[in-house]
């Protein structure tokens, strides 16, 4: 037996396969090495955590009835926030027509699907009876709650997703812009359900009211571009495939998104910040308070607003930082801005309860501790992201060629699209990177390797 | 015999397509997953419907029980509620709450008023052990008390309920007879409803704890004691209340205490700006209670 990937042939022999893998980590680079190892334990650490909290092992989550969403809450809403701006971020080159973004796309697709999973096998943690909540939305639908729509436009994006990759690295031009423009779609769809799950809370004033399903799609916007902003930089920095057109149109293209989205994340900060002082709602008061200078203050002002906000903004402005290594900073700072927003966002409409604290002597603030599981389970979803995406590079042809930028801007009578795709191969490389980068690109599988077999061998 | 004919009557009938033992195996590979799996998902819906069934004969309502001629509701007094906590104690004891404070279908809140107007509120172990001073109270010792009384707090049975419109899997709902109960059965466990709800009065029943019905991972809260009022009985805080503080009644019958209570008192519900329209209404509260 044995089966076609990425235009080889494998056997699907315990034996050869294992014999494959042994002389494929020989031939991994050492630090390469050293950071699948890392990831992998970190993964570990997760699966060791997950396997504590799956039913009935709920007892070992911090939340209390006054704190019902945790961590893990927020670690869905952060990666399936994150998906829909890495699609939004592609509709731009794909959907839209808009050359400098069509480097972007096979890498934001993988991320995207990543991205989706990982928040799916959060929330499936999170939720008592995962089982139970496929049958019961399939079976007694609530089209009132804003938490089934969601449901379903994520389980439609997860689709639209699948049939976009597949359709992207099998060449299928067609379907892929179709499945690319459906995804688009269901990417502002899904994030906006996601804030009216929360916007719609009379209860929860800091989540209550409808700016919060735009706010939600405006930091899935800058969620998705800042991992772009990562990914591209570390692109350029190891020379991985397509390097040479992700530095001369991409990594300019992600810059100039990240500055616009951050400008409009401060405007989006500044009126929440302002309606909360301003008005004399109880609990909206309250949690501004808490953010201003209660209990969330340090995250808001250190990690929301210097690092996530103010200091990648300056990096992306000077002159001197509008390089790719300024650009991988200010993307970190604003992936980590954006971590502590949403832990602050869902604590921070938890955080003043509406009754007494039941159960001791009341307290202005409501408390939650992660517990240690929860910790893990976050952790090692974000290593799962990172492990599967680094395989994903060094494995998946991830340059863009010509018949995926034909594909992308089919239809279009754009000269400037045309001649990009025509004259593709003539964009200059950019400046040469230094000979001692710590993880050389990844080398192609020797094909005279023992496992790999002609195509059409025998099974 | 049999197994030969329907060998026989197979390979007839396949004509050139007939399976090899290698396809067999490989088709029986495939059916097994296939099989466990439908077992298992049969069994879930078998278990589910099992729990229903028993379910529905602990909690049915007595046979000539009529929903629709019934209104249930409230009435809290809060002049006359003394803090005991035999409300809460009974409740537990009833409706199998969990022992620890941080879990109640009714909890017992006292509020203290200080001269400039603030409110202390406290509620140590939810009130079930009464209102022992040396716990009570430590922000207010020092201020000077214009007004305290105790707030005894449940379910509120809205009329418009936040926590049935949000539930994505209609595992809670509002009855005929206006009392908002959970089906244990098809609750997730996600914790929308307990986020929704403006009265913090449902809460997850925990690890090693149970529902009457014996379900762990649900979400919990009060039913009026369900089970009782549709029987004729009064619910189990209603019924130990010694400073009948508690008036549980039928809004469709003028005659019942609460109708009573509510034509002869003013009346107040708790945050009634949300349009929740609250089934639970009080008397002698003083400001705005949350």
């Amino acid at each position: 037996m044995s089966v076609q990937v990425a235009g080889r042939t494998l056997s699907t022999d315990p034996r050869v396969a294992l014999r494959a893998i042994r002389l494929e980590v020989a031939g991994t680079p050492r630090p390469l090495k050293l950071w699948f190892a890392l990831l992998t334990a970190l993964c570990l650490v997760g699966a060791i955590g997950a396997v504590i909290a799956l039913p009935p092992g709920w007892e070992v989550l911090g939340t209390t009835p006054t704190f019902e969403w945790g961590i893990l809450i927020t670690g869905y809403v952060f990666f399936a926030i994150t998906t829909s701006g890495l699609c939004l971020a592609s509709s731009l080159g794909t959907v839209f027509g808009i050359e400098m973004f069509i480097p972007l796309e096979k890498r934001h697709a993988i991320l995207a699907l990543l991205s989706l999973i990982t928040a799916f096998g959060l929330i499936a943690l999170d939720l008592h009876y995962p089982v139970r909540m496929v049958f019961g939305a399939i079976l007694s639908p609530s089209p009132f709650s804003p938490m089934w729509w969601m449901g379903v436009f994520y389980g439609v994006y997860l689709v639209f997703l699948l049939v976009e990759v597949w359709s992207m690295f099998t060449g299928h031009w067609q379907t892929h812009r179709i499945a690319c423009t459906l995804s688009s779609i269901t990417a502002v769809l899904a994030p906006t359900t996601l804030g009216a799950v929360f916007g719609v809370l009379a209860a929860r004033p800091y989540w209550h009211g409808a700016f919060t399903p735009p706010a939600m799609v405006t930091t899935a916007f800058l969620s998705g571009i800042a991992l772009l902003g990562i990914v591209f930089a570390l692109v350029h920095r190891f020379q991985l495939a397509g390097w040479e057109r992700a530095t001369t149109l991409a990594i300019p293209a992600i810059r100039l998104l990240l500055t616009i989205t951050l400008v409009v994340t401060v405007l989006v900060v500044t009126w929440q910040m302002m309606f909360g002082l301003y008005g004399v709602v109880p609990g909206l008061a309250d949690a501004t308070k808490a953010l201003l200078i209660g209990p969330l203050a340090l995250g808001f002002w250190i990690f929301r607003v210097f690092l996530g906000l103010a200091v990648p903004l300056v990096l992306v402005l000077l002159p001197r930082t509008r390089t790719p290594a300024g650009l991988f900073a200010a993307s970190c700072l604003a992936f980590v801005g954006l971590l502590a927003d949403r832990m602050i966002f869902v604590s921070a409409g938890q955080i003043a309860p509406g009754t007494a604290v039941s159960g001791v002597v009341s307290s202005p603030w409501a408390v939650y501790t992660p517990s240690l599981v929860e910790i893990s389970i976050v952790i090692g979803a974000f290593a799962f992201f990172a492990l599967v995406y680094t395989l994903a590079e060094r494995y998946l042809p991830m340059g863009e060629h010509e018949g995926h930028l034909a594909g992308a801007i089919l239809g279009s009578s754009n000269p400037v699209a045309t001649a990009l795709v025509e004259a593709s191969d003539a964009i200059p490389p950019a400046a040469p990177i230094p000979p001692a980068a710590p993880i050389p690109p990844a080398a192609p599988v020797p094909p005279a390797a023992p496992v790999l077999e002609p195509a059409g061998g025998a099974s | 015999m049999t197994e030969t004919g329907l060998a026989g009557t197979s390979e007839q009938e396949m004509g050139p397509t007939t399976l090899s033992r290698r396809r067999v195996l490989q088709l029986g590979a495939l059916a097994l997953p296939a099989i466990c799996g439908a077992r298992l998902v049969s069994g879930v819906l078998a278990g589910s419907e099992a729990d229903a069934v028993r379910a529905a004969q602990e909690e049915a309502p007595a046979e000539t029980y009529d929903p629709s001629a019934h209104s249930w509701a409230f009435a809290v007094d809060t002049t006359t509620c003394i803090g005991c906590g035999r409300c809460v104690e009974a409740c537990k004891l009833e409706n199998h709450v969990p022992e620890a404070p941080e879990f109640n279908r009714t909890w017992v809140e006292l509020h203290v008023v200080d001269q400039d107007g603030t409110v202390h509120v406290s509620a140590p172990d939810g009130g079930v052990h009464g209102f022992p001073t040396e716990e009570t109270l430590p922000a207010a010792a020092a201020a000077t008390v214009r007004d305290a009384y105790f707030v005894p707090r449940l379910c509120m049975q809205c009329e418009n309920p936040p926590c049935t419109w949000v539930c994505p899997v209609s595992a809670t709902y509002r009855t005929e007879d206006g009392v908002v109960l959970v089906d244990e059965n098809r609750c997730i466990g996600c914790g929308y409803c307990m986020v929704a709800c403006p009265y913090g009065a449902r809460y997850m029943v925990p690890a090693g704890d149970t529902t009457p019905k014996g379900v762990s991972g649900v979400v919990d809260k009060c039913t009026f004691c369900y089970h009782r009022i549709t029987r004729g009985q009064q619910p189990a805080c209603a019924e130990v209340c010694p400073a009948n503080a508690r008036i549980f009644g039928d809004l469709n019958d003028a005659a019942s205490p609460v109708s009573v209570a509510l034509s002869e008192q003013r009346v107040r519900v708790m945050k009634p700006a949300l349009g929740t329209k609250p089934h639970v209404y009080y008397t002698g509260l003083e400001g705005e209670v949350e």
